[in-house]
């Protein structure tokens, strides 16, 4: 039966192959925009990491100015204090835990001639490698005693790697970065989360950094953070960098605990507010109590990392794609309406009003999928545009792309717009009265 | 005219009609939407900064050589490099600042009155050598820029006292309707008391909601601004590099114009306007390709009964107008409700995503689009129908 109706349709359209291209095309046309707009909320608001969000969490404390809030959003500082950082460091109920931060450090090339270079470094603890699931292409991270000391050793880019070693397993040698010898422990795979989800601050699509140090070498080597440092008290005197490091109320460390479990981010929880509260009868903290533990995915949509514009151009590429089906009731009752006579003849000869229904649905969901078909070619134009477009911004060749859940929400996109467009006519043309079309003839 | 045949016309067909009337009215909710979409973004995209953007250039010095970690030697350095940046043929001023316009950021603070109540006024700051304002060719409207003693002092560490220079509006922020000129700031925590001792006309750096305020500070930074003579900027991105690092090899310079600086802002923008327009673009043409459908139809449909109308005597002209007529009232109805509709999705849009409230003058630019793609889209099947031979009425009768 099916099948019948599937050849009745082709027939149909084959009859009027204007009218079709025309209805196909509007089809094909708003499937085509609205498949890339949810594309782009599908790839930057999807889990950049899902084997492990939902055991990091995110620490904020809120430090900030006894007289006024924070000014951002949230209302609290976005990332913690050094000191505070030391203090909570020795809690024991996170499983792995780590505070960094971004810095740009020059590296001496062992030949003279070639310039040094500013890279992109980022500050970690030994747990940052396991918690983000980073991927190593030789070696590893470091251990918790090169932590402590901190040695001298580093992880460094595939890229970088590339640029330094030719891409040959450089575990063993060393890079000169300010006045230190590095050892390379580590070389990363290829890495490049489309959200970099360890830094959500600023442009979250930012690649990640080229080198990897251990946290501890921000005192010895006096780094300062290349990133958001904010700031609500200045300190007396002439501080030195040291000095200014352990007093001061600048944050611009991010802290990630991992908590295996929700009990366990409620005892953390609570470990943070007893830290406060004792840090209160010190004078800190007097803003009211605010600790947050956050988890990974609710801090992203906490900081809106999927633009608001984003959302915006989606509601309205969706509202296109009704507009564009809208249009073709009318044009898919006009060509049934046509074809009353023939339809009346088959009613007389005994159809059913609901196999012409049927009849007609199906006519316009195959009209559907061939448009959808279409517009399935025309998003992937579109999003072919969008990356090059994206590409001066993120560095991504590729950002967006289509994947089986967009292909599959394009199917069902086309076949909701055919219905939208069909269901009407089809049910006018099943509830005509048989005999008035029969007697024209 | 013959609005009664129109209305049972339209009531008859009110599957037609209602067809007509939802597409209307949901694309001029989309549209003028989309409108004030663009034209929110667009106000970042063509705002002026105020400044002489076109003729700047920005160089920002990254030392590597360990020796600049002494003071005195990187202040000698800054130094020696804005006399050197000054001197160059083609350039018509330079100066040290870590302002840089465009940069899509910024540095920012807050400051009270001496002696007020426990206001704060948040506002951009940066630290600029008495020459920032020749560069930005902005003008000291009141008062004046720093002197060269203030400039020099403020690297001294033991300094708690400094002169400020304040943006206009900012001076009307603080101090409403009286002269901000020698009056005394200090910063919330009451170490530093900092005198305005002069106020400058226009300023503005994307920074909300203190796009337009800020305060200069006396004081030396790693970057700098240079003006060039007019045309001459891009020549001078590779003199500039070359010049400094002859000057000091212990790091890199980095040179780039300003336009470059704001083509780069601006491009996040544009990334959203051009599939905005595009939406829009497409969603006009799909809806006056529906219009002409639904009314080929109606007109087909109709043809025996305009045959008859014409026998009886009605003129070619009649018809078409009653096409037109009927379409202007149908499109009309959709347009009021479309108004509706805009105005709720823009409160939706608004209070869950984001743009700016819809403005009347966008939504009367919506309704007067759509008529005019009404009435375009209607005229082909309204010529059509004028064309219908008065003798049809005779046949199949």
């Amino acid at each position: 039966m099916l099948l019948y109706n599937l050849r009745l349709a082709w027939h149909s359209l084959r009859r009027y192959p204007m009218l079709s291209a025309l209805i196909i095309a509007g089809i094909a046309l708003g499937v085509g925009v609205a498949t890339p707009a949810i594309t782009t909320l599908h790839v930057l608001g999807q889990d950049p990491i899902p084997q492990r969000s939902s055991v990091l969490y995110y620490v904020r404390m809120d430090s900030w100015d006894p007289v006024a809030p924070h000014p951002s959003a949230s209302g609290i500082p976005s990332q913690i204090t050094y000191r505070d950082m030391r203090e909570i460091m020795k809690s024991r109920i996170p499983v792995r835990q780590t505070a960094s931060f971004p810095a740009a450090l020059y590296i001496y090339p062992a030949d003279r001639n070639v310039r040094p270079s500013r890279e992109t470094v980022r500050l970690v603890f030994s747990d940052f490698f396991p918690m983000f699931d980073v991927p190593f292409r030789y070696g590893s991270g470091w251990d918790k005693a090169a932590d402590a000391k901190p040695e001298a050793v580093v992880v460094i880019s595939h890229a970088l790697n590339a640029r330094l070693f030719g891409g040959h397993d450089s575990v063993g040698r060393t890079i000169r970065i300010a006045d230190r010898e590095l050892r390379v422990v580590g070389v990363l795979a290829p890495w490049r989360p489309r959200i970099r989800f360890y830094d959500l601050l600023g442009n979250a699509t930012r690649e990640p950094e080229s080198i990897f140090m251990p946290f501890n070498w921000i005192e010895p080597m006096e780094i300062h953070s290349a990133g958001t440092r904010d700031g609500w008290k200045a300190m007396e005197g002439n501080p030195t960098y040291l000095e200014s490091l352990h007093a001061s109320e600048t944050v611009f460390l991010q802290m990630w605990v991992e908590l295996p479990d929700p009990a366990r981010a409620r005892a953390y929880h609570d470990f943070l507010d007893a830290y406060v509260r004792e840090q209160k009868r010190f004078g800190r903290f007097q803003r009211p109590l605010d600790n947050r533990v956050t988890p990974l995915l609710d801090l992203m949509a906490e900081w809106q990392i999927v633009g608001p514009y984003f959302k915006a151009i989606a509601a309205i590429s969706i509202l296109f794609l009704i507009v564009a089906s809208l249009n073709l009731i009318g044009l898919f009752l006009g060509k049934f309406l046509a074809r009353a006579p023939v339809v009346g003849i088959r009613r007389a000869l005994g159809a059913s009003r609901s196999a012409i229904f049927l009849q007609h649905l199906i006519e316009c969901e195959l009209v559907g999928l061939i448009g959808g078909g279409l517009g399935l070619l025309m998003s992937a134009g579109v999003l072919a545009v969008m990356n090059k477009g994206f590409e001066r911004i993120t560095h991504i060749e590729d950002l967006f792309q289509l994947d089986a859940v967009m292909v599959l929400a394009a199917v069902l996109l086309s076949l909701a717009a055919g219905a939208i467009a069909g269901i009407y006519p089809a049910w006018r043309i099943c509830s005509l009265p048989p005999a008035q079309h029969l007697k024209n003839q | 005219m013959e609005f009664g045949p129109i209305l049972r016309a339209a009531i008859h067909h009110r599957a037609r009609t209602i067809l007509i009337v939802a597409e209307v009215a949901l694309t001029l909710a989309i549209v003028t939407n989309c409108l004030s979409l663009i034209r929110n973004l667009k106000s970042f995209l063509t705002h002026e900064s105020g400044f002489d953007d076109d003729n700047m250039l920005s160089v920002v010095s990254e030392p590597f050589d360990v020796a600049f970690k002494e003071d005195a030697y990187q202040i000698a350095s800054i130094d020696d490099d804005v006399r050197r940046l000054g001197a160059m043929a083609g350039v018509s001023a330079a100066s040290t600042t870590n302002f840089l316009p465009w940069a899509g950021s910024g540095n920012s603070g807050e400051v009270k009155i001496v002696g007020g109540p426990d206001t704060r006024f948040r506002s951009q700051q940066y630290v600029a050598d008495p020459h920032l304002f020749d560069t930005l060719g902005v003008h000291v409207i009141r008062g004046r820029t720093f002197t060269p003693q203030e400039y020099e002092s403020s690297a001294s560490p033991n300094n708690t006292a400094f002169s400020t220079v304040v943006t206009k509006a900012l001076a009307d922020r603080i101090f409403p309707g009286e002269e901000a000129l020698g009056k005394r700031l200090e910063n919330p925590d009451h170490t530093q008391v900092y005198t305005i001792v002069g106020i400058i006309d226009k300023f503005y750096n994307p920074f909300e909601p203190i796009d337009e305020h800020a305060c200069f500070f006396p004081g030396r930074s790693n970057s700098y601004l240079v003006r060039a003579e007019p045309g001459k900027a891009e020549l001078l991105v590779p003199r500039i590099e070359r010049a400094l690092l002859r000057a000091n090899d212990g790091r890199n310079v980095r040179v780039r114009t300003l336009r470059e600086v704001r083509s780069d802002y601006d491009y996040s923008y544009q990334l959203a306007v051009i599939p905005l327009n595009l939406v829009m673009i497409l969603l006009i043409v799909v809806t006056a390709l529906g219009i002409v459908g639904i009314t080929s139809f109606s007109v087909a449909e109709r043809r025996r009964q305009i045959g008859t109308r014409r026998a009886l005597g009605a003129t070619r002209e009649a018809i078409l107008r009653h096409f037109l007529l009927e379409n202007w009232l149908v499109t009309t109805a959709g347009a009021l409700l479309g108004l509706g509709l805009a105005v709720a999705l823009n409160v939706g849009l608004v209070t869950l995503v984001a743009g700016a409230k819809i403005e009347w003058p966008v939504l009367a630019a919506g309704v007067a689009l759509l008529w005019t793609v009404g009435l375009l889209a209607t005229l082909g099947p309204a010529l059509r129908a004028s064309r219908v031979p008065p003798a049809i009425a005779t046949r199949n009768v």
